[in-house]
């Protein structure tokens, strides 16, 4: 899986450079997480938002230098037009008392020498109106339709009745088409529509990475309600620096007038100014990215809090089912080891006798073992540990008999069967399913794979584990010490036989003329051999001594092998998978905020700053 | 339908008629918890509910009253004109927008002490007026704020509200604005030039209109009198999309001055008024024909009730459908939930013992110690095998069996949880009522119940033990002198090898059967453990099985074996609906069956009979 890089640390260079890429490195950084799980539904979810923020940032990088695009949006009626109007120096768009609503086409207001060319004018449906007025010199503002006259879509929940009358008003749609083109708002109310639902509805769904300006018209009408209207925003999760309040009647027909503007109004032109035009662009715009990215993490985060829970008891999960099924594993191998004492007399012999050359002993014992051989071959195999310990290779008894196999190590297909279920339970919770992993019955057609895998693993192990006892145990009969004084209490029978042979014929026979002693060498012979046996079986218990708890010492070292890990390794991986994606998550989060903590704040511009929707 | 003193022939209908009304009432709350449920659309939605609940209902049997609400958006100045229409302030106008919060009633003198205003205002709780900012209490508490004969000159009557907002940010606001709406006879919409073809304005009035309201219609602040032109290009725009006949148009002028003041003048616009008459508001409200309106606004309330498409009709259509599907959702978890579990043969000597425990005091004495001898001499061979290593000793054997049946248990309630899941996946309604227990950490526990059920089973459970004394009574009383013969078994050993599946026994599910089928149609044993049932069969086998067939004791043999292991396999069936299950399936039981619930039928007979009386 891939890293994504950390924000560096902001040092060095000019504040705005580092600001530039670490952005840059943020975004792509994103854009490389968001697409890095898409087996996973959640995540495939976030990829699908990213696929609407990423090009937006993509463009604020791009077209930094670019004017500022500003929607004036809000209710029908509170003088959006007017307003423009007034900005714009003279009627450049229909304002009035009519009919609602009044504006039913954008307009779209530039300085004579600006280049549109990048806006899509056909799409929005929009006219273009140029005006050389100081408040349009340098940004774009956009008449935008209103958002509150169209219907209800039908399968939008809480509209009373569908579209009732004033079906062909499609001014919300049209409103939606514009404002994706808006890097500002200037959000206009008055007292009748600052708390209109279907207003801050639009704006919110707006709102994110666009900086805002809020005017109350109607200044010379209504009551000044900004106090309410703070209180309102804030309580949607906005920041609100300032409200203009504005008439704007007023100052279009004082501006149309050509006079000096009222105190309102001549404010909102020179932040207008002040925070719209120029250097103040590109802040304006890179905050607005900043805060889109920013916002963009809050909000998955939030969408995938409820997951962690889950996604780290699905991880505790696999640990536990491992436990289990090691612990059935560590039972069953365990007993078979210690049961298999023949088999293991057998190892340790074959190895003394593979050490042991020359003298009488050696030779005693390569002929026991010869002779133990044929029988050891006469007797059936004992599954994969009796294999394994008449030194056969593991691999070649996996192969066809799936289940069966890893019967024969104590792995029952009910318990495993039983650890992926409920391993499956915690991943469905996780909302983890397939393709990340699969079902939890093993598909026969993979079991033999699976079983091969986990034999080939045990098989090795134990192998190495057995060799490994073999070998300490080497240390106790492998000095020559050892091997001479068995030669020598081996030797010593052999001489007092031949001794008291040479005595019963030299002494007996020759010098006293006794009868020689009929059958004598056959008893003799007799009497070696059991004397090599118990001498045998002496060495064996100095060997063998000890050989159960080593067993138990080795066994429980078992989960160290991760033996049954090709059995639950699909889980195991999707938990990872998802961990670090979700930590991926937090870190970029905390990059973006840390990121949006190196701005300036913009000093009249209102953001959204909470997450709530 | 109303009723009214001179026509007496009525009275007795108008009883029918309200009494109808309030058993569907009835009806509908009966249903109503399951909708949801099912998947249906919650009928308190609905606008054919809201004028059920909040108008007929109410209204149908009480003394007839008028209730007018003053309506409109936020901050347009509805507080006010209440306030002028009752001649005294029970609603304080404030300045900032969305501030009235609950509604308050201006109501004849000595109405509270006749009449329930809870009963008459559903859905609210009625509160006596304390002083005028009483309606812009911020809490959660629906009450209704009410005051009687504010202003000195309330019409008898009468009923005057003013309301909350329709198109804050505030929802609680709209919902009671609508609760009102519902209960009202006259609406008087307050409009401005900026609201009145507000999206959320018109779909407020449209409904009122559809149900036949009277609606005054006051156009406030309007710039006086520059407007006045205007007025009928506006009021044409909302009558066309609202559908609303206003029988009477008002201009308010906007003058700050004057409203703070609280001296607010409606210009009459005759021109505009249908009967072209110059009434002020008060007036026209208190002279009106109060059993007209009341009649245009019950007819209304309940052509929308009786509507077949928008009305209660469409929505039992729509609960109908909604149960049809679960009764398909039901079949295909009937399908699906259905596992074979392979149960190891049980070991002999269990049965054979209960059935030799049977046979004891009924054998002779000869037969008796034939068959002391065979069992002394065996149990000493299996004694000196067991020595020997050559043959596993009885409890030996008996842990050998229950590893084995534990796992195949095991098995198969992973085999059923996999089979749940498909269910699942095949219908999403599944999904929605399964899905939480399937995607749980609970999966762990199921194990563990089935675990701790088998470790605690006995080997042979008195319910076995009555099961074969009656199974081999009746056996005994059918074929008389049969005990040599079944002693032969005994000797033979036969072993009969069970079939076993665990079904969902719901949509009477073929599970039984199939079961039986599949063991080519032998003796069957069910065990039903709720809707989980246990359906058993058994095939004989083993080197006795000739001599049983042809003694004819194979069916009873059959039926002992299979007996033992269906005993055994009821602890998964326990599990299954215990702990895996839940309530699941009686929940699905009763959505499936939701269909055939008799109050779909008596509603749709309340409706005709409704219907038919409505003309």
């Amino acid at each position: 899986m891939h890293t994504t890089p950390s924000m560096p640390p902001a040092s060095g260079a000019s504040a705005s450079e580092i600001d530039f890429a670490a952005f840059d490195q943020l975004v792509e950084s994103l854009d490389r997480w968001s697409g890095s799980l898409p087996e996973w539904p959640p995540a495939k979810q976030v990829r699908a938002e990213w696929d609407q923020i990423g090009p937006r940032l993509d463009r604020a990088r791009r077209e930094l230098s670019r004017v500022l695009v500003v929607g004036v949006i809000g209710g029908t009626g509170v003088g959006k037009s007017t307003l423009v109007n007034a900005l714009a120096g003279r009627e450049v768009t229909t304002a009035g008392d009519v009919a609602r609503p009044t504006t039913t086409c954008p307009v779209i207001v530039a300085a004579p020498d600006v280049d549109l060319s990048w806006l899509p004018v056909d799409a929005m449906q929009a006219r273009v109106v140029r005006s050389d007025a100081p408040a349009v010199a340098h940004i774009v503002l956009i008449d935008c339709p209103d958002p509150d006259t169209q219907g209800e879509r039908p399968a939008e929940p809480g509209g009373q009745g569908g579209t009732r009358g004033g079906a062909d008003n499609r001014n919300r749609d049209l409103l939606e088409a514009v404002l994706p083109a808006c890097d500002v708002l200037l959000l206009v109310a008055t007292a009748q529509k600052y708390r209109s639902w279907i207003v801050a509805r639009e704006v919110l769904a707006f709102a994110p990475g666009r900086p805002l300006l809020f005017v109350q018209t109607h200044a010379s009408r209504d009551p000044d309600i900004r106090a309410d209207w703070r209180a309102e925003l804030e309580s949607q999760g906005f920041d609100v620096p300032r409200i203009f309040r504005v008439d704007g009647v007023e100052a279009a027909a004082r501006a149309a007038a050509g006079l000096h503007s009222e105190a309102g109004f001549g404010e909102l032109v020179a932040a207008i100014d002040g925070e719209l035009a120029g250097r103040a662009a590109r802040r304006v715009r890179r905050t607005g990215a900043i805060d889109l990215a920013s916002w963009f993490t809050r909000q998955t985060q939030a969408s995938l809090e409820p997951l962690q829970v889950a996604a780290a008891e699905l991880a505790a999960g696999v640990q536990a089912e491992r436990a289990r099924l090691e612990a059935l594993l560590v039972r069953d191998i365990g007993v078979k080891l210690r049961g298999g004492r023949s088999a293991w007399q057998r190892l340790l012999g074959d190895e003394i006798v593979d050490r042991w050359h020359g003298g009488p002993f050696a030779a005693f014992l390569r002929g026991v073992a010869v002779i133990g051989g044929l029988w050891g071959r006469m007797r059936p195999g004992g599954g994969v540990i009796g294999r394994l310990l008449a030194g056969r290779p593991a691999d070649e008894f996996a192969a066809g008999r799936g289940w069966q196999a890893l019967d024969d190590i104590g792995l029952k297909e009910s318990e495993v069967e039983q650890s992926r279920s409920i391993l499956a339970g915690l991943a469905a919770r996780a909302r983890i399913t397939e393709p990340l992993v699969h079902r939890a019955r093993i598909d026969p057609a993979r079991v033999d794979a699976t079983a091969t895998a986990v034999l080939e693993r045990t098989g090795r192990w134990l192998g190495g584990g057995i060799e490994q006892i073999v070998a300490d145990r080497r240390s106790r009969s492998g000095g020559r010490f050892l091997h001479w004084v068995f030669e020598a209490l081996f030797a010593a029978l052999v001489v007092v036989v031949l001794l008291r042979e040479a005595r019963g014929f030299f002494y007996g026979y020759l010098w006293q003329g006794q009868a020689p002693a009929g059958a004598s060498l056959p008893q003799a012979i007799v009497w070696v051999v059991l004397w090599g046996l118990l001498l045998r079986w002496l060495l064996m218990a100095t060997v063998r001594a000890g050989l159960d708890r080593d067993i138990t010492t080795f066994v429980a070292r078992l989960p160290a092998a991760r033996l049954v890990d090709p059995l639950l390794v699909d889980f195991e991986a999707a938990a990872e998978r998802v961990r670090r994606y979700l930590a991926d998550a937090a870190r970029l989060a905390a990059d973006a905020e840390s990121l949006g903590g190196t701005l300036g704040e913009p000093v009249g511009l209102g953001r959204l700053r909470g997450g709530e929707r | 339908m109303v009723h009214t003193a001179d026509q007496a022939g009525e009275a007795n209908a108008f009883a029918a008629w309200s009494t109808n009304v309030a058993e569907l009432c009835a009806v509908v709350d009966a249903l109503r918890p399951q909708a949801s449920a099912l998947g249906a659309a919650d009928p308190a939605t609905s606008d054919w509910h809201g004028v059920l609940f909040g108008k007929l209902r109410p209204q149908a049997a009480r003394e007839p009253l008028l209730v007018a609400a003053v309506c409109g958006g936020t901050n347009t100045g509805k507080s006010l004109i209440t306030n002028t229409l009752v001649g005294a302030e029970i609603s304080r106008s404030v300045p900032e927008a969305a501030r009235t919060r609950h509604p308050v009633a201006s109501l004849p003198a000595g109405l509270a002490g006749r009449i329930d205003l809870a009963d008459l205002f559903p859905g609210f709780r009625p509160r006596p007026w304390t002083s005028d900012v009483d309606s812009l209490a911020t809490d959660d508490d629906d009450r209704l704020v009410w005051r009687e004969d504010a202003g000195g000159r309330q019409p008898p009557r009468l009923v005057l509200l003013d309301t909350p907002d329709i198109d804050g940010t505030l929802r609680d606001n709209w919902q009671r604005a609508e609760l009102i709406r519902n209960a009202c006879d006259v609406l008087v919409a307050v409009l401005t030039q900026q609201k009145y073809n507000d999206a959320a304005v018109r779909d407020f009035f449209a409904a009122a209109a559809t149900t036949g309201k009277t609606v005054l219609v006051i156009f406030n602040m309007v710039d006086w009198p520059r407007q006045r032109e205007r007025i009928p290009g506006w009021l044409a725009t909302f009558t066309a999309d609202t559908g609303v006949e206003p029988t009477a148009v008002y201009a308010v002028p906007h003058d700050f001055a004057a409203a703070e003041a609280g001296r607010i003048v409606f210009h009459p616009l005759p021109e505009l008024t249908p009967d072209g008459g110059s009434l002020p508001p008060a007036t026209r409200l208190a002279v009106a024909d109060f059993d007209r309106i009341k009649l245009r606004a019950m007819e209304g309330a309940l052509r929308l009730v009786l509507d077949p498409r928008e009305g209660l009709g469409g929505w039992l259509d729509d609960f109908e459908r909604a149960a049809g599907r679960w009764s398909d959702a039901r079949r295909v978890l009937g399908e699906e939930g259905r596992v074979r579990v392979e149960m190891p043969t049980p070991p002999r000597e269990i049965v054979w013992h209960e059935v030799w425990t049977w046979l004891e005091p009924r054998r002779s004495g000869f037969d008796l110690a034939v068959s002391g001898v065979y069992r002394v001499a065996g149990r000493g061979v299996r004694w000196a095998a067991s020595r020997l290593g050559i043959v596993r000793t009885e409890s030996e054997r008996r842990e050998d069996f229950s590893v084995v049946e534990l796992a195949a248990l095991k098995q198969a309630l992973g085999d059923f949880i996999q089979r749940l899941d498909d269910a699942c996946r095949r219908d999403e309604r599944l999904a929605g009522l399964l899905g939480p227990r399937l995607a749980s950490a609970d999966r762990a526990t199921w194990y563990a119940d089935l675990e701790r059920r088998h470790a605690a089973l006995p080997l042979v459970s008195e319910d076995y033990r009555v099961f074969v004394r009656s199974q081999l009574d009746r056996f005994a009383r059918d074929n008389p002198g049969v005990v040599g013969w079944i002693v032969t078994g005994l000797n033979l050993g036969a072993v009969a090898r069970p079939a076993i599946t665990v079904g969902l026994g719901l949509a009477g599910a073929a599970v039984v059967p199939a079961a039986a089928a599949t063991a080519g149609g032998l003796t069957t044993l069910v065990h039903h453990v709720g809707d989980v049932v246990v359906g058993t069969a058994a095939t004989l086998a083993g080197e006795g099985a000739l001599g049983l067939t042809a003694a004819g004791l194979k069916p009873l043999i059959e039926t002992l074996f299979a007996g033992w292991s269906a005993e055994r396999t009821r602890i998964l069936a326990e599990t299954l609906h215990d702990v895996v299950l839940g309530d699941g399936l009686e929940q699905i039981d009763q959505l499936a069956a939701a269909a055939k619930r008799p109050e779909l039928a008596r509603a749709r007979g309340l409706l005709a009979d409704l219907g038919r009386r409505h003309g």
